[in-house]
This record gives structure tokens, C-alpha cells and sequence, in this order.
């Protein structure tokens, strides 16, 4: 039978006002694709990520997840969404819920799964993620690598097909990257789709199957980490990526 | 005009005072959850993505806050007989302050909905919550944070407002104290006592909602990035 692939974009615009965002991007994502989007500040990519699970709606074109047009409308938003998990730059746990309570409210809110059963699954990815001796901590009581671990720990639990970060390592102290990279790289080895939004450029060489450069709302550069990184044809690319590695 | 006679006699019809301040209280429970429930409701049509909602939020607000609550409760009790409408006076005094100081509390659920950091909505959304359900389990819980100083305010005002039943047939502490006061011309304690009495209603609500603040405070841990 044949696979159709898991996201896809078709000439996706997106205006802002009169700023063109996302330009003509068309754009294919099979399953257990490790996508790596690059690109400078400003250049999209949080708009392009975002796309996917339509937390910002397209302007023209369309995307496509798992063969359904989320683009159109009347889509079924919140069905779709529940199958796609979203890490933050600046984590987004609930302040007022415990870490437990974090990872078990949409499971058990949004799928009905009963409570004994989602605090099971919910200790299963938080020991995943190193967090299972915080349980019954709050947020505001985790510094910045904790939370985001936690924040990824909600997503697993909702056992997605796929899992979008956007530039989840931005916003902590340099000592704290590693271990959210850690984390993200055991992902990638279990065989998860994800689409990362990020500046780790070493993550990237590591993990990444596939680079997009990002560029003022266009696609200027798509190949393999090795193409992308150390032969890219753009002049932007090149001039981006001398300023990202030194 | 304070001497122990005039005391005496106050305490002797203690059950007009009484009776008074069970209307009172009556009134006003009543009527702190009709405003909890229009505040709630119209505090959050004031912050949904659909403009005719809004519309209604702005209209509620404004001229319920802009025009005088003895006003309203004039209309309900005078008013709306001539359109058919006849209320007993407790409804109207719960209608006429539920409706009021809704009008606030829908201000303040609105102002702290939108305080509420933006990328929780999203999160919820990420996560597959309808729009309803991010609004109960995760905007609202946060926004009541924010919204518990203004609304134990508007409790207070609540409970003091209700003395204004007193314009309408023969309801609340207030209108018992000002017909026992002229019929024993003894104004005085008469004022003191139901002062007191209304300190006795609004002090312990200040307290506990201030307490209810506290332990709020204290389970979330300190800042929340
Ligand atoms: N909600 C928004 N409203 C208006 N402009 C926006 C909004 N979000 C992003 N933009 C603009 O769109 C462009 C791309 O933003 P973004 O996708 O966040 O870029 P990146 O993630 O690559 O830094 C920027 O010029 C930004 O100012
Ligand atoms: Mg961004």
C-alpha cells in the first residue's frame, strides 16, 4: 500500500498585515523524518511550525497532516491537534497544575482516559524525561531545563504521531541545553517524526535526517545536515551559518 | 441620644433587626451568585474571537456600571409590573444587584482572562482543547488568581448596596432600622447597630477571601514564567 506523506505543504503563503511571511513554501514530510529548520530571526520559522497544527491559519495554500486538509474549513481542529505534540521556547507548562497533573489534564480531559491510567502513562514519560522525582512539584519550583523536559513529557502523553518544537532550547541557561537535547536526541533514536525549530547546530549534524533554510519566508536551502551545513549553495546560508558556527 | 434607655429599647425589639438582616443576608447570597455566574459568562464573551459576543459584553458592561443601581432597581420593581412583569421584592433585589455588580465582576474576569500569558491558550490548543474546555481547566483557574482582590471588592459593595432594597417595600436591614429609628425617634443606635451589623457581614468576607488569596499564592510557588 502506498504511504502518503505525514505533512505536507502546498504553495502556503502567509501575510502578516502587508509582511509576506511564508512565501510559495511547498513542502513534504514522510514519517520518522528528524526535519531540522534553520534560518535567521524573523525569517518564518515559528510561522511555518505553527502552520502545522494551525495555531496560525494560512493565509493561501494548504497543509495537509496524515491526508487531511487542516487548512480547510471547518477542519477539525481539536481532533487533529490532540495527534500532534508542540514543545515551546518558553516551555508553556500550567502554572496552577503539579508536574503530574501537567502531563495527565489532556490525556484525561481531552481523551477521557481514566485517572489511575493516565498518572501511569504520565510516570512512564516523566521518567523518560528524568522528572519522575518531581511529581508533585509546580512549575514556578523547576528551573528552565526542568520545565521543558516536564513540557515534553505532556506531549509523549499524548502519544502523538509526531512532535514539532520550536526553538525549545532558546530561552535556558547554557548549562541546561543539554540535557533538553538529550532528551530530544533519545526521541529521535525511538523512531519519533519531529520537526525542530533550532539554533543547535551540533543537535542538528547529530540528529537531523534533513535541514531546511529558512530565508526571509522561502525555502533557500533543503538537503541532508552534510549538504546543508558544509556545502550550502546559498550565499545567505553560507553567510548565516558562519555567523551560527563562529 | 446614646443612653442605656435608648439601648434597652433597641434590644428589646431585637427581632426587627433581626429579621432585617436575614433579608440582608438572603439578598445578598442570592445576588453574589447570580453576579459570580453573569460576571463569569459575560466577562468571558468579552475575550471571545467572535465579534458580536464581544459587542454584548461591551453593551452589559457599560450600561449596567453607568447607570444608577437605584435606577434599575426601580425600573425592576416599578417598571416591569407595567410590561406584565410582577417580581416579589426578593427577586428584584437580587435581580437588581446580581445584574449591577455582575457588570463589574464580568470587567474583572475579562481583565484577568487577558493577563493570563497568551501561550497558554496555545499550549491548550496544542494539546487538542476546544476552545471551552482551555477556558475551564487552564485560562480560568489562573485568571481567578488575578480577579480574587477586585472581586472580594465587589462582594463588599455588594453586601453595602444591598441597603438600597430598603426603597422598596418593606425589605433589608437598612428599611427595618429606618422605621423602627422614626417610630422610637431614636435614630442614633439605630444607625450604630445595623453599621455593625453590616461590618459583621463584610469584615469576615474581606477575611476569608483575603485567607482563600493566600493559599492560592502559596500552592503555585512563586513567579510563573
Ligand atoms: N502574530 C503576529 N502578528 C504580526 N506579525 C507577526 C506575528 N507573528 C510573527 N509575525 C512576523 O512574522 C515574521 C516571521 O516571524 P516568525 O515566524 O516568528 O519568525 P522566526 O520564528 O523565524 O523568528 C516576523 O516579521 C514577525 O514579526
Ligand atoms: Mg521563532
Amino acid at each position: 500500500m502506498e504511504v502518503g506523506p505525514l505533512i505536507e505543504f502546498r504553495r502556503v503563503n502567509k501575510f502578516f498585515g502587508s509582511n509576506h511571511v511564508l512565501r510559495d513554501i511547498d513542502l513534504t514530510i514522510p514519517t520518522n523524518q528528524k526535519l531540522v529548520i534553520i534560518g535567521p530571526s524573523g525569517s518564518g520559522k515559528s510561522t511555518l511550525i505553527r502552520c502545522i497544527n494551525q495555531l496560525e491559519r494560512v493565509s493561501s495554500g494548504q497543509v495537509l497532516v496524515d491526508g487531511v486538509d487542516v487548512t480547510a474549513p471547518g477542519a477539525r481542529l481539536a481532533e487533529v491537534r490532540q495527534d500532534i505534540g508542540m514543545v515551546f521556547q518558553l516551555f508553556n507548562l500550567y502554572p496552577h497544575k503539579t508536574v503530574l497533573e501537567n502531563v495527565t489534564l489532556a490525556p484525561e480531559k481531552v481523551r477521557g482516559v481514566p485517572p489511575e491510567q493516565a498518572a501511569e502513562t504520565a510516570r512512564y514519560y516523566l521518567k523518560r524525561v528524568g522528572m519522575l522525582h518531581k511529581v508533585n512539584a509546580y512549575p514556578a519550583q523547576l528551573s528552565g531545563g526542568q520545565q521543558q523536559r516536564v513540557a515534553i513529557a505532556r506531549a509523549l502523553a499524548m502519544k502523538p504521531r509526531f512532535m514539532l518544537f520550536d526553538e525549545p532550547t532558546s530561552a535556558l541557561d547554557p548549562e541546561m541545553i543539554g540535557e533538553v537535547l538529550d532528551v530530544m536526541t533519545g526521541l529521535a533514536h525511538e523512531g519519533m517524526t519531529m520537526v525542530v525549530v533550532t539554533h543547535e547546530i551540533g543537535f542538528a549534524r547529530q540528529v537531523a535526517d534533513r535541514i531546511l533554510f529558512l530565508d526571509n519566508g522561502e525555502i533557500a536551502e533543503d538537503g541532508p545536515p552534510a549538504q546543508v551545513l558544509d556545502s550550502p549553495t546559498n550565499e545567505r546560508t553560507k553567510s548565516f551559518l558562519s555567523k551560527v558556527l563562529h | 441620644m446614646f443612653g442605656l434607655e435608648s439601648w434597652q429599647t433597641l434590644l428589646v425589639d431585637w427581632r426587627i433587626f433581626a429579621q432585617g438582616l436575614a433579608q440582608t443576608v438572603l439578598a445578598s447570597v442570592l445576588g453574589l451568585a447570580l453576579a459570580l455566574a453573569l460576571g463569569v459568562v459575560m466577562g468571558v464573551l468579552g475575550v471571545v474571537p467572535v465579534r458580536p459576543l464581544r459587542w454584548l459584553n461591551r453593551f452589559y458592561v457599560e450600561f449596567f456600571q453607568n447607570t444608577p443601581l437605584l435606577t434599575q432597581v426601580f425600573f425592576y420593581y416599578y417598571g416591569l409590573p407595567r410590561l406584565g412583569l410582577r417580581l416579589p421584592v426578593l427577586a428584584v433585589g437580587v435581580m437588581g444587584l446580581g445584574i449591577y455588580t455582575g457588570a463589574y465582576i464580568a470587567e474583572i474576569i475579562r481583565a484577568g482572562i487577558l493577563s493570563v500569558h497568551r501561550g497558554q491558550l496555545e499550549a491548550a490548543f496544542s494539546q487538542g482543547f476546544r476552545y471551552e474546555e482551555a477556558m475551564r481547566y487552564i485560562i480560568l483557574p489562573q485568571a481567578f488568581r488575578v480577579i480574587m482582590p477586585p472581586l472580594t471588592n465587589q462582594f463588599v459593595n455588594l453586601i453595602k448596596n444591598s441597603s438600597i432594597l430598603s426603597f422598596i417595600a418593606g425589605y433589608d436591614l437598612m428599611y427595618h432600622a429606618d422605621v423602627w429609628s422614626s417610630y422610637n425617634l431614636l435614630y442614633g443606635v439605630a444607625y450604630v447597630t445595623i453599621a455593625a451589623l453590616y461590618l459583621c457581614l463584610t469584615l469576615p468576607t474581606a477575611t476569608l477571601a483575603r485567607r482563600l488569596e493566600r493559599r492560592m499564592q502559596a500552592t503555585w510557588g512563586g513567579s510563573v514564567s
